[in-house]
């Protein structure tokens, strides 16, 4: 019974984790902007939700859609307002990483002065666990996750393969300079990556903010397993990145099964420099030849 | 023009003297405290006892000349915890740190002991803290008399016997690992199962899983800041029921406040709020006058650690002597007791205070003390 209850948490977990990574793995994918502030997305909108939700006591609809608001905002900011001015005056991949790297600690430091530097949590019967077998506990939050993960993974697919905004974004992570030949607006698909990418995060901010609750510097967990998944999943491959967030969450549960819990994050790690040692190109990603 | 130029630059260079005069006479102490990242509710409650005692000493004219205190952020990590006790000693050449935190208070020890800074921890209660030489000190006490203060409370008189341990990964969980392993056994307790987990990790549900398993009378949780809070809430959303246990870390608001914290028992020392003690009177008036909330051991902790410097250094200013860390010390041996917050405070040879304890359970309404322990 310990297995199956450390399955689902793995699941739940994988989905939570595939929900975050993906958006990142989007922007980087098509824009390569290193964007360190995802985790600042993820932060905004998950306080916006807990301030709304839990402190104004404003009806759920309402909380998630000021949650969407204020990350697609800050998102498409970041693009507009601080990478594309960088990028105007030929700033390096270095340049832009530091930006966004000071972005994501101003963020941090914003929401502590804001929210209180303190632990806080959305108080909710939908994250209470509920005896299924004996021994097996199952939340109806972790069917909420797994639900998400799947209908934005499948609403993303369709629209990457089937939109004619969807296809640029594809072109635009090929090469930027085509793109241009075809008459479209690189400049114009990278805000659109920027909100997208933006958007992923929401629902896993939320259950987040539910389940495992929140701090200002949660950013730094998120980035962590981001970088993680995108690796593992091979850089630009959305669907490596999904399936990667999933094995990360499910290595780290499962590992509880024979190993202490201190090894649980060490577990993302070897996962991540197997794949390194040997298919460095991630699940899906594509070997380059030299 | 010339003449009036002199006289200028005379006036000015006098002006110059007069201002390094006034802030010669100045005192200034360093604190490390977590300013940011996820234990930052700490530096928080910690820096109001420190800025309050800093405030009475100061309206007090207790030591010649303004007494401050410079800050650094020790993000509750011990490589940036000696980064700021660097600056502290090196740069501000301060003569006493106030420190917070086991594995930064035991990373600084030595730089303390080298530079001969008197280091004071307030809020870091691994065992090991006791050991780190004259010039460290303790004003509360360590992990070890907690714990022993809690364990026959839960087992007498709740007559509860399996215990799990979740404990960080760091020097306070190991401390208090060993010591619940040394005492669990003499008082009729047995600890089933002990699980670590990294200072970092944020998700808890497949330990929650792992504990179930152990079927524990009490979970004993020895953590600090949110992970403490987020262990708390992912193990009651799990279906954990049974009673949660631990230490001071428990009396921060943050955790006050969560409602699966609701019937927590946590040790802290014994301290009197509605003592008639002059010290602690003023202390606790004027901390609710400023907070509109009562105070809590870590604020009457840090409180004291300032005071104790002020009643030090006024003695030092009688007898002529520099305030530095060796005369602090000298001086700290010298007279033994002090009125502190909580009333006459003695310490061990080693430089930890030693105290009472009670164990206070989270009521969602402030708190209430279940039990007073005095031995």
């Amino acid at each position: 019974m310990l297995l199956l209850q450390l399955l689902i948490n793995g699941v739940q977990v994988g989905a939570l984790y595939a929900l975050i990574a993906v958006g990142f793995s989007l922007i980087f994918g098509s824009t390569k902007v290193f964007h360190f502030a995802h985790g600042a997305t993820f932060t905004i909108a998950a306080y916006i939700f807990y301030y709304l939700y839990s402190v104004s006591e404003a009806h759920w609809i309402l909380a998630v859609l000021a949650a969407t608001a204020g990350a697609v905002a800050f998102g498409v900011f970041m693009d507009r307002c601080i990478y594309a001015p960088i990028q105007r005056h030929e700033g390096s991949f270095f340049t832009v990483f530091v930006a966004s790297l000071g972005a994501g600690i101003i963020v941090q430091n914003l929401v502590g002065m804001i929210f209180g530097r303190g632990f806080v949590s959305v108080t909710t019967p939908l994250s209470r666990s509920i005896e299924l077998l004996p021994g097996l506990y199952v939340a109806p939050l972790s069917g909420i996750a797994i639900l998400c993960a799947i209908v934005f993974f499948g609403a993303l697919q369709i629209f990457l393969m089937r939109t004619n905004v969807g296809m640029g974004l594809r072109a635009l992570s090929e090469n930027p300079e085509l793109v241009r030949v075809y008459g479209l607006s690189p400049r114009r698909l990278s805000t659109i990556v920027f909100a997208l990418g933006s958007l992923l995060v929401i629902p896993a901010a939320i259950i987040t903010a539910a389940s495992s609750g929140l701090n200002p510097a949660i950013a730094h967990h998120i980035m962590l397993i981001s970088l993680a998944a995108t690796i593992v999943g091979g850089v630009g491959s959305l669907r490596g990145a999904a399936c990667a967030g999933l094995l990360l969450g499910m290595s780290e549960n499962l590992a509880l099964m024979y190993l202490g819990p201190q090894w649980s994050e060490a577990v993302t790690f070897i996962v991540l420099f197997l794949f390194i040692l040997f298919r460095p190109s991630g699940f899906f990603g594509r070997a380059i030849a030299s | 023009m010339i003449a009036m130029k002199k006289v200028l630059a005379v006036g000015l260079l006098s002006f110059a003297a007069g201002a390094s005069a006034v802030h010669a006479a100045d005192v200034t102490i360093g604190a490390l405290f977590p300013l940011s990242g996820p234990n930052a509710s700490y530096g928080d409650v910690f820096g109001s006892g420190v800025n309050l005692a800093a405030e009475h000493i100061n309206a007090d004219n207790l030591i010649n000349g303004k007494l401050t205190v410079q800050y650094e952020d020790s993000q509750a990590l011990p490589q940036q915890g000696l980064i700021g006790m660097n600056k502290l000693v090196n740069v501000a050449k301060v003569p006493y740190v106030l420190s917070a935190f086991t594995g930064v208070s035991k990373a600084i020890s030595t730089t303390a002991a080298r530079t001969k800074t008197v280091a004071v921890n307030g809020g870091g209660v691994g065992p090991d803290l006791a050991d780190l030489g004259p010039y460290f000190w303790n004003v509360i006490p360590l992990a070890n008399d907690e714990v022993r203060a809690m364990l026959p409370y839960l087992v007498k008189e709740r007559n509860m016997k399996r215990f799990v341990l979740v404990y960080v990964d760091d020097p306070l969980g190991e401390g208090v690992r060993k010591e619940l392993n040394s005492t669990l056994p003499g008082v009729g307790g047995e600890l089933v199962e002990a699980l670590s987990v990294p200072a970092t990790a944020q998700q808890f549900s497949g330990i929650a899983a792992r504990v179930r398993a152990a079927n524990p009378d009490v979970i004993y949780i020895a953590s600090y800041g949110s992970q403490q809070s987020q262990i708390m809430k992912q193990f009651r959303d799990n279906g954990i029921t049974q009673q949660f246990v631990s230490y001071t870390a428990f009396s921060i608001p943050e955790t006050n406040a969560l409602p699966e914290a609701k019937g927590a028992l946590y040790t802290s020392q014994n301290i009197d709020w509605n003592s008639s003690d002059p010290v602690t009177k003023r202390f606790v008036d004027d901390y609710k006058a400023r907070h509109n909330k009562m105070p809590t051991a870590y604020v009457a902790n840090y409180y004291n650690a300032v005071r104790l410097f002020g009643l030090l250094a006024q003695e030092l200013d009688k007898q002529g002597k520099p305030i530095t860390g060796e005369n602090l010390l000298a001086q700290r041996i010298a007279m033994k007791t002090f009125d502190l917050v909580g009333g006459k405070v003695t310490f061990t040879e080693n430089g930890t205070v030693i105290s009472p304890m009670q164990i206070n359970e989270i009521d969602g309404a402030g708190g209430k003390v279940a039990a007073v322990v005095k031995e």
